[in-house]
């Protein structure tokens, strides 16, 4: 509890209690290599509420990942606002999300390139706190408390080339997680390890969740995943001009099981959105091709 | 057999071979008068040894490496680090350096005498000139190819302006420092020869040059093995001090 508590005195003002994150008309257009606009998604209206587990879910290219860059601060929209709204203290005050902070920590899917290589597992998730302090006594036991419940206690001393895809990625939550950000950003974070590795830390993401109440965006194109986790998935358009098609509430209890028959049923639904997308309203619902967008 | 005999054992066989043949070759192939035999050379460094003269020769020359080759590591990690950083200095600075590349340090040596005259200043600017282009261009690229994701991962986590270039883009630039760096310590030992081209009495690239006057060809196979096996181990020193001291930001990729 001490630890929270040293941490949020931390943070910066602009963090004060908020009740949602909105997305109020945002678009982003890109130049391409040769220097003419590509508008990658347009007219985004979401509302985020504090607490959510927010899936964005699309086909591949539709323009996730940049909406979850302009969350972090990273790039700006090229139209549109992304706000925080309310909260008990500040009444309903807006304020637009400026550059990146603290307070809204990104998860990256490629975990090699996120880490740093010369530190070790330990440095890598004191990096952050000893910005702000540089030899603070209460930091390596936050850390040991962050390594503990991502499971990596006993690898605290390697270094991020000895670990496991799934390992490096543990690495990058305990080191987000331990700068108490408000909202934690994930972007296709597990895409790139193996089925079984994948399961275990989708059901360890959601009992984090559980734990720390934590706001998170969380970019897939995996429908399962994104039912295993969501509190709300939102299914994208395909891009260019991608915005969002429908949103879903998500209330089965947790940890969910992929073989319920409510589970069934959503991915069902959620199948048949993601193929109007990649294969056009037209196409045929064949079983086949179904699969291949699972 | 053990990697490590094995490298020896080769090592070995091919010095060996080469004596040999250097030996067998002088005589039958080459003229006596233009190559010593492996004797006469090793007798005349002998001699040089206990004279004292080869090793002050060897001390004069390795200075000025030494002090062209520092000084020439410091101004192009800096100059590369700003060079790599900033993409406007980059885009003005690209087309110079691809100018300046061609030019060797031998060309670079009249400048050296009219610009400093014949002291030591002329023979360090040759050398500094030798090192400082290959680690300020490796540097640049190590320092403009930090994975724009690790630096959004910093920023994240609370880093300044400031923090990003000194605790992430320049720790990610170490591997290509370091080659540049091992690169250049080549170059500075070919660099020597042209800077004591520069009103020199003592050091290896006069031994070789005034052995050629004087026609004394023992001697100028005495400073060109000199210079091989001095600038051989340097190069071990170099590796076994900084790799090791740098392994952290090297081990990733692998054996050093």
């Amino acid at each position: 509890m001490a630890t929270q508590l040293q941490t949020a005195s931390a943070a910066p003002a602009a963090v004060a209690p908020w009740a949602s994150l909105e997305f109020q008309g945002v678009g982003k257009v890109f130049l391409d290599t040769r220097g003419r606009p590509y508008v990658a998604t347009r007219d985004i209206n979401v509302s985020i509420a504090r607490g959510d587990f927010y899936c964005l879910l699309g086909p591949s290219g539709c323009g996730k990942s940049t909406l979850l860059s302009m969350v972090a601060g990273f790039e700006p929209p090229s139209s549109g606002r992304i706000v925080f709204i309310g909260g008990e203290r500040a009444g309903e005050r807006v304020s637009p999300v400026v550059a990146a902070g603290v307070d809204r920590s990104m998860i990256f899917q490629d975990a090699a390139e996120a880490l740093f290589p010369w530190l070790d597992v330990e440095e890598n998730v004191l990096f952050g706190p000893r910005l702000r302090s540089a030899r603070n006594r209460g930091c390596k036991r936050n850390a040991a408390h962050y390594l503990k419940m991502v499971g990596l206690h006993d690898h605290a001393q390697k270094f991020p080339f000895e670990l496991s895809g799934g390992m490096k990625q543990r690495v990058q939550i305990a080191r987000a997680l331990i700068m108490e950000p408000d909202i934690l950003l994930m972007d296709e974070p597990f895409a790139a390890l193996d089925a079984i590795t994948k399961r275990s830390l989708q059901v360890e993401v959601s009992r984090i969740w559980q734990e720390t109440g934590k706001t998170i965006i969380y970019v897939t194109h995996d429908i399962v995943e994104a039912l295993i986790l969501g509190t709300r998935v939102a299914v994208m358009t395909a891009g260019p001009g991608a915005t969002i098609k429908r949103e879903l509430e998500v209330d089965l209890p947790r940890p969910r099981r992929t073989t319920d028959i409510a589970f069934v049923e959503l991915v069902k639904v959620l199948e048949d959105l993601l193929h109007e997308e990649v294969h056009g309203r037209a196409g045929e619902s064949s079983r086949e091709t179904r699969r291949s967008i699972a | 057999m053990p990697p490590v005999a094995r490298r020896l054992l080769m090592g070995a066989l091919s010095i060996g071979t080469v004596l040999v043949l250097w030996h067998w070759s002088v005589g039958t192939v080459f003229n006596p008068a233009l190559v010593p035999t492996p004797e006469q050379t090793f007798a005349k460094a002998w001699k040089m040894m206990q004279s004292g003269e080869l090793f002050i020769h060897i001390a004069v020359s390795m200075r000025r490496v030494l002090v062209g080759y520092v000084v020439g590591c410091l101004l192009g990690i800096l100059l590369g680090a700003v060079i790599g950083r900033v993409a406007l200095v980059r885009e003005l600075a690209d087309p110079l350096l691809e100018l300046i590349r061609p030019i060797s340090p031998v060309a670079i040596v009249p400048l050296a005498m009219l610009w400093f005259g014949i002291g030591e200043i002329s023979k360090f600017f040759v050398i500094i000139y030798a090192t400082i282009i290959i680690v300020l261009l490796n540097t640049a690229a190590g320092v403009s190819r930090t994975p724009i994701t690790r630096i959004r991962a910093a920023r994240c986590l609370g880093a300044s302006e400031y923090e990003v270039f000194a605790k992430i883009v320049l720790p990610s630039a170490v591997p290509y420092v370091l080659t540049g760096m091992r690169v250049a310590l080549g170059f500075s030992f070919m660099g020597i020869v042209a800077a004591e081209l520069i009103g020199a009495n003592e050091g290896l690239g006069f031994l070789i040059m005034n052995s050629q006057m004087l026609l004394q060809t023992d001697q100028l196979f005495v400073g060109l093995l000199s210079l091989g096996i001095v600038g051989l181990i340097v190069d071990r020193i170099f590796r076994a001090l900084l790799a090791r001291s740098m392994r952290r930001y090297m081990q990733f990729l692998g054996d050093v």
